[in-house]
C-alpha cells in the first residue's frame, strides 16, 4: 500500500518538473551565466534548472542516471570532457539551422554533437621591463624549452586541464617523443615548483620572480577589470601578452562547449537555450563578463583585452584529439617530472 | 526473543544501504586493473604515498602536542583569560582546512598581504621575502594541524576533567612534578580518548582535496583526482581510494584493538573538581600563549584575512540567494546531524544490548567512511541511487537520484565517525549495572533505549549532532555531484569561486560557512563551559 | 513440590576459559521462604545471584522457579521476564530520574503505581525525598529507594547481593528489619548472600554456607 501511495506521489511530482524547463548540467559556474539564464526564462517562459559541478563527476552522474537522466544540457569548460561524453555516445546531433551555419566548423563536435559557446587562448605573459619585446619575436611553445630561459618560466602545475590540454595538443602538433624532450626541457626552465593557479603566474611575472608565465588568456581581463582587488591590478598593468605561433599554426586555444544530451527530455527547448546562448547580444554580455573571445567572428573582445590583439591566429588542432590525448600527456608530463 | 531479533533487524537494514556506497568503491578492487597501474607505479605512486605519510605523521604529531598540552593546561591551571580560552580552543573548528590554506597563501606568499606588509613596515625592497614558502609540506601540515586540533583538544579535555584529584595530589605526594604528572599519569589514562581524536584527524586529513590540492602537494586523494580527471580513469581511482580506505582501516583496527584492552566503565558520575594551580608572572605568560597561538592561527587569522577580502570586493552578498544557500546548510547539517546522532545511538545499543559480530563489524566500516573523499563517496552513491531506483521504481523516472535524500546519505557516511566517536564514548561511561536494573525491573530493548539510555547521553548526542552539523557546513565536493537542481549550499558557492581562484569573492560565502559552522560550535563550547564540576 | 519458589539443579558456571565459579550446585527455596548465603568474596556467592536473574548464563545445568524453566540446556528467559528483583552493594539508581520516577520506573504501566509507591515510600520511611534526584540523597537513602525500586513491581524472589555493606551500622539494623518485614508482608522469598553472619541471621530463616562454588 505504501509502495504505491509513495508511486504516485513521485509521479505527481514528476508531473511538475515536467513542466516548460530546461535542464543543464554544467561544469561553468560564472554569476554573470546566472543573470543569462534568468533573461532566458524571462525571454521564452522556459525555466533553467542548474546542477554545477566538476566535468568528471557530471559525466559520472549522467552516466549513472542512464536513460533516465533528466539532463537536457551537458556544458563544460573543459572541452576534454566534452570528448569524453561523446565517446560514451550521450550526446545527440544538434540540428539548429544557426549553430550549423554561425559556428566555425572547428568548433563544433563530429556529426554536430557540440559546439563551443566561448573560447579562450592559453598564452604567454611577461614584464617589459625585465624581458624585452625583441627577445619574444615569433615565438612558439616549442621555445619555452630553450637553455637560456634556465629557472625563468612559471606555470601552474600539470593537474591542471589547461596544461593537460596545451601538452596534448604539441602531442597531435609535433609527436609524443619530441612533446616529452620539450616537457623535460621545460621542466628544467621552472622558476620554481608549480604552484597557485594562473593569476598567481602572472602576478610572479609582473613581480619580476619569473621572466615567462604561461596563462589563460582571460585572467588577465579579469585582473585589468579591478574586480579581483587592486593589487592584482597593478600587478595586471605591468604585464604583456603574446599570442605565441603567430607564423605557424596559431595559439593554443580552448573552449567552452555544450551538447544536447540523447535522452534530453526538453529537446526543444534545450535546443533554444543553445540558440540564445551564440545569439550576438548574449555572446557580447557574456565575454565581456567573462574576458573570454566570442565563438562568432563579429562579436568583439571586451575593451580589457582587445589591446593585447583581436585577429590572432587559432591552433586549428581538433578539441577531440586534447580529450583522446589527454591520458597521454598526463602521462608524460608525470615522466618528465612536471609536478 | 522474537522481539530482541525484530528490533535488531532496522539498525541492521540500515547498515546495509549504508555500507554500499562503501563496497561499491571497495569493489573496484575486483574489477580489471588498466595500463595505468603500471604508469602509476612506476612514476607517481611512491610519491603519493610518500607525501600522504609525511603529512599524516606531521598532523597526528602536532595535533597530539596542541591538543594535550591546551587541554591539560586549561584544566589544570587558572590564569588569565582561561574561562575563555577553555571553549574558545575549539573555535578553529569551523575553519575548513582548505579555507585556511586560501587565507595562508593569501598572506604568506611572496606578495601575499603578510609579506607587502612587512615591506612596508620596514621600508624594504620589492623582491624581499620575509616569510617561508607555505605551499609546502611544513604549510600543509601546519593547515591541517591548526584546523583540527579541536577533536584532540574536545576529547583530551573532558577526559583530564573526569580524573580524580586525589589521583593528582598522590603522585605529587610521591615527588612527581607538573610536567611528569602530566606525561607519566595523565597522559596514559586519557590515551584512548586521544587515540579517537587524533584518528578522526588522520582520517580527515588523509580524505582533504581542498587544502593539499591548494598547496600543490600530491597525496594519494590528489593522485586519486588526477587519475579520473587527467587519466579519465575511474575504475584505477576507485582502485587508489579502495587502497586509502584499506590503508585506513588497517589504523582503525589497531586503534580498536588497543582500546579493547580497556573499558573505562564507571558508574561514579559525581567527581570531584579537579586541582587548579593559580599561575602569575612568567608562568601564566606561557599558559596564555599556549593557548593564545592555536586560536590565532587557526581561526583569528583567517577571520581577519576573510574580512579584508570580504570588504575589499563588496558586502552585497547578504542577498536573497544568500539567505536560501544559508537555509540549504543549515537544514542539510541539520537533518544529517540528527540522522547521524539516532544511527550511532541505535547501532551502539544493539552492540551494546545483544552483542553480534556482524553489526559490530560493518558498524566500524560505517565509520571509515570518514576517510573517502567525498567525491569517490558520491560516485558510490550515485551507483546505489540509481539501483535503488531501478528497484523499487522501475516504472518511473528517477526519483532518488539527484534527491536531497542521497545526499543527506552520503553526508551520514561521511560523518558518521564523529557522530559515532561521540555516543561510544558516551555509551562507555553508562555503567553496565544501569542496563541490569532496567531490565530486572523488566525494561529492555526499544524501552531501555528510550527510557534509560537517550536521557542519560543527552549531552553526548547533542555532542555528536553538533560535531555532524559543524564538518558538513563545511564539506562540499559530495554535494557538487549529489544535489538536486537549484539546490546550492556555502560551500558550493565558495567552492565555485575558490575553484576559479577568486578569492576575493569566494570571501563572503566563506565567512557565512564560518559563521554557520559557529552556531553548533558556540552550543558545543557552551557545554563545555557548563560541564565543569562547579 | 509445588509450594518451591526457586529449584535449582546441578548448575555450573565459568566466565570465558576460566575455572568454574558455580560447581554441581543445587538449592531449593520454598515461597516466602528467607534464605541467606554466607561465604567469603570470591567464592561465587554474587555469580550465583546473577545466574538466577538471567544477567549470566550458566555452562549447564537448570534454574526454575515456579515450576517454570527459567535456564537450561535450551531455554534461556531474559531478566527482564523473570520477574526478579536484585539489590546489589553498589546502587545503581537511574541519575536523570528522581527518587519518585526511580520507583516507577519498572511499574509505570500498571494504574496502582501511585499507591504502590507511595506505599513503599512509607514503608522505608522515604516519603520525604520523593521529588529529590540520587545524587541529593545520602547514601542509605539511595539503597533504600533501590531496594524500593526493586520491590516495586512485587517480585516473588528477591535477591540480594550484600546490599547495606556500604552503610554504618546503626542504619544497618533499621533495614534488616524493615526489609525483612516489607518481604513477609508481601510474602516474598529473600535470598541474600553476605559475608557477615550476623546480618544473615537477623534477616533470614535459613543460613548456607558456600566455598569455591559449592555449598557446605
Amino acid at each position: 500500500m505504501k509502495k504505491i501511495q509513495l508511486i504516485l506521489l513521485f509521479a505527481f511530482f514528476v508531473n511538475l518538473v515536467t513542466a516548460d524547463e530546461v535542464n543543464v548540467y554544467t561544469s561553468r559556474h560564472y554569476d554573470s551565466d546566472d543573470a543569462l539564464y534568468e533573461e532566458f526564462t524571462q525571454e521564452t517562459g522556459i525555466k533553467v534548472n542548474i546542477i554545477s559541478g566538476k566535468g568528471s563527476a557530471l559525466l559520472q552522474r549522467l552516466k549513472a542516471e542512464g536513460k533516465n537522466s533528466p539532463a537536457d544540457i551537458f556544458f563544460t569548460v573543459d572541452a576534454g570532457n566534452l570528448w569524453k561524453v561523446q565517446k560514451e555516445g550521450l550526446f545527440q546531433s544538434i540540428q539548429s539551422e544557426k549553430v550549423l551555419t554561425e559556428i566555425p566548423e572547428n568548433l563544433r563536435g563530429p556529426n554536430n554533437e557540440w559546439t563551443a559557446i566561448a573560447k579562450r587562448a592559453r598564452v604567454i605573459f611577461y614584464n617589459p621591463e625585465n624581458i624585452s619585446d625583441e627577445l619574444l619575436e615569433n615565438f612558439n611553445y616549442e621555445d619555452l624549452a630553450d637553455q637560456k630561459w634556465n629557472k625563468r618560466i612559471v606555470i601552474r602545475s600539470s593537474n591542471n586541464m589547461y596544461n593537460q590540454s596545451l601538452v596534448a595538443s604539441l602531442i597531435e602538433n609535433i609527436g609524443e617523443e619530441a612533446t616529452e624532450i620539450w616537457a623535460k626541457k621545460l621542466v628544467s626552465n621552472f622558476a620554481r615548483k608549480p604552484q597557485g593557479n594562473d593569476r598567481s603566474q602572472i602576478i610572479a611575472v609582473a613581480n619580476g620572480e619569473a621572466d615567462l608565465a604561461i596563462a589563460n588568456s582571460y585572467y588577465i581581463g579579469i585582473m585589468l577589470s579591478g574586480s579581483a582587488g587592486q593589487e592584482q591590478l597593478e600587478a595586471a598593468k605591468k604585464v604583456k601578452m603574446i599570442f605565441p605561433n603567430q607564423d605557424n599554426r596559431g595559439a593554443h586555444i580552448n573552449i567552452s562547449g555544450a551538447g544536447i544530451l540523447k535522452n534530453a527530455p526538453n529537446k526543444d527547448n534545450a535546443n533554444s537555450f543553445i540558440e540564445f546562448l551564440i545569439s550576438n547580444r548574449v555572446q557580447k554580455y557574456m565575454i565581456d563578463k567573462s574576458y573570454e573571445y566570442s565563438v562568432l567572428n563579429d562579436v568583439a573582445p571586451s575593451s580589457e583585452i582587445a589591446g593585447f590583439g583581436t585577429d590572432f591566429k587559432e591552433d586549428q588542432t581538433s578539441v577531440r584529439s586534447f580529450g583522446e590525448l589527454n591520458p597521454d600527456a598526463v602521462k608524460l608530463m608525470d615522466r618528465s617530472g612536471w609536478k | 526473543m522474537n522481539t530482541i531479533s525484530s528490533w535488531r533487524l532496522l539498525p541492521f537494514a540500515v547498515l546495509i544501504i549504508f555500507t554500499a556506497p562503501l563496497v561499491i568503491v571497495l569493489s573496484s578492487l575486483l574489477g580489471n586493473y588498466s595500463d595505468n597501474w603500471s604508469h602509476l607505479y612506476e612514476f607517481v605512486l611512491l610519491d603519493y604515498v610518500n607525501s600522504s605519510l609525511i603529512l599524516v605523521i606531521g598532523v597526528a604529531f602536532l595535533v597530539f602536542i596542541i591538543g594535550t598540552v591546551t587541554a591539560w593546561t586549561v584544566t589544570n591551571y587558572n590564569f588569565i583569560g582561561k574561562d575563555i580560552f577553555e571553549w574558545a580552543l575549539i573555535l578553529p573548528l569551523s575553519i575548513p582546512p582548505y579555507i585556511l590554506a586560501y587565507t595562508f597563501t593569501g598572506l604568506f606568499d611572496p606578495y601575499g598581504d603578510a609579506n607587502n606588509l612587512i615591506r612596508y613596515l620596514f621600508d624594504l625592497s620589492s623582491d624581499f621575502v620575509f616569510f617561508p614558502n607555505v605551499r609546502s609540506m611544513y604549510g600543509a601540515i601546519i593547515v591541517f594541524a591548526f584546523t583540527l586540533y579541536p577533536y584532540v583538544y574536545l576529547v583530551s579535555r573532558s577526559a583530564l576533567i573526569n580524573q580524580s584529584k586525589s589521583m593528582k595530589e598522590a603522585s605529587r605526594l610521591l615527588g612527581l612534578n607538573q610536567v611528569q604528572v602530566f606525561y607519566k599519569l595523565a597522559l596514559p589514562m586519557i590515551r584512548p580518548a586521544v587515540i579517537a581524536g587524533v584518528m578522526l584527524v588522520i582520517m580527515e586529513t588523509l580524505s582533504d582535496f581542498g587544502a593539499v590540492d591548494h598547496f600543490a602537494i600530491e597525496t594519494f586523494t590528489t593522485g586519486i583526482f588526477r587519475t579520473w580527471y587527467g587519466l579519465y580513469d575511474l575504475q584505477t581511482a576507485m582502485q587508489l581510494a579502495s587502497l586509502l580506505l584499506i590503508i585506513v582501516g588497517v589504523f582503525y583496527l589497531i586503534e580498536k584493538n588497543t582500546r579493547g584492552g580497556s573499558i573505562y566503565t564507571s558508574n561514579n558520575s559525581n567527581f570531584s573538581p579537579n586541582l587548579e594551580d593559580n599561575l602569575q608572572g612568567f608562568k601564566a605568560l606561557i599558559a596564555f600563549l599556549i593557548c593564545f597561538i592555536p586560536i590565532f592561527i587557526g581561526f583569528i587569522i583567517p577571520i581577519v584575512e576573510l574580512s579584508f577580502w570580504a570588504y575589499e570586493v563588496n558586502l552585497g552578498f547578504f542577498n536573497d540567494r544568500f539567505i536560501s544557500n544559508a537555509m540549504n546548510t543549515l537544514s542539510l547539517s541539520l537533518g544529517t546531524g540528527i540522522i547521524c546522532a539516532g544511527l550511532a545511538l541505535l547501532i551502539n545499543f544493539s552492540v551494546r544490548f545483544k552483542p553480534n559480530k556482524l553489526v559490530e563489524k560493518l558498524s566500524s566500516l560505517l565509520s571509515l567512511g570518514y576517510a573517502v573523499p567525498g567525491l569517490i563517496l558520491a560516485v558510490g552513491m550515485v551507483q546505489l541511487m540509481v539501483y535503488l531506483d531501478t528497484f523499487l521504481f522501475s516504472s518511473l523516472d528517477i526519483v532518488l537520484t539527484g534527491s536531497i535524500f542521497g545526499l543527506m546519505i552520503a553526508y551520514v557516511i561521511k560523518t558518521y565517525a564523529l557522530a559515532n566517536s561521540s555516543i561510544e564514548s558516551g555509551y562507555q561511561r553508562i555503567s553496565n549495572s544501569m542496563d541490569e536494573s532496567s531490565r530486572l525491573l523488566g525494561i529492555s530493548g526499544w524501552r531501555m533505549l528510550i527510557n534509560v539510555h537517550s536521557p542519560l547521553m543527552k549531552t553526548a548526542l547533542l555532542t555528536s549532532v553538533l560535531l555532524v552539523m559543524s564538518d558538513v557546513v563545511k564539506e562540499l565536493p559530495a554535494t557538487l555531484i549529489l544535489r538536486p537542481f537549484n539546490f546550492e549550499t556555502l560551500a558550493v558557492s565558495t567552492y565555485t569561486y575558490a575553484s576559479e581562484e577568486r578569492m576575493l569573492q569566494a570571501a563572503a560565502p566563506a565567512i557565512a560557512i564560518v559563521i554557520i559552522g559557529l552556531i553548533p560550535i558556540i552550543f558545543l563550547s557552551k557545554m563545555i563551559r557548563s560541564s565543569r564540576p562547579n | 513440590m509445588d509450594n518451591l519458589i526457586l529449584e535449582i539443579k546441578e548448575l555450573n558456571h565459568a566466565y570465558g576459559e576460566s575455572d568454574l565459579t558455580i560447581k554441581d550446585l543445587n538449592l531449593n527455596i520454598s515461597i516466602g521462604e528467607k534464605v541467606s548465603i554466607l561465604g567469603p568474596s570470591g567464592c561465587g556467592k554474587s555469580t550465583l545471584l546473577r545466574l538466577i536473574a538471567g544477567l549470566e548464563k550458566p555452562n549447564s545445568g537448570e534454574i526454575i522457579k515456579k515450576a517454570e524453566v527459567m535456564t537450561n540446556h535450551k531455554i534461556f528467559i531474559p531478566p527482564e521476564k523473570r520477574n526478579v528483583g536484585l539489590v546489589v552493594q553498589e546502587k545503581a539508581l537511574f541519575p536523570h530520574l528522581s527518587v519518585y520516577e526511580n520507583i516507577c520506573f519498572g511499574i509505570h504501566r500498571n494504574k496502582d503505581k501511585n499507591k504502590i509507591v507511595s506505599d513503599l515510600l512509607e514503608l522505608l520511611k522515604i516519603d520525604s525525598l520523593k521529588n529529590k534526584y540520587p545524587h541529593e540523597i545520602s547514601g542509605g537513602e539511595q539503597q533504600r529507594v533501590a531496594l524500593a525500586r526493586s520491590l516495586a513491581p512485587n517480585p516473588d524472589l528477591l535477591l540480594l547481593d550484600e546490599p547495606f555493606s556500604a552503610l554504618d551500622e546503626e542504619l544497618r539494623k533499621t533495614l534488616y528489619k524493615e526489609v525483612s518485614e516489607v518481604c513477609s508482608e508481601k510474602n516474598s522469598s529473600i535470598l541474600l548472600v553476605t559475608h557477615d553472619p550476623y546480618e544473615a541471621e537477623v534477616m533470614t530463616d535459613k543460613q548456607l554456607r558456600m566455598e569455591n562454588g559449592k555449598l557446605i
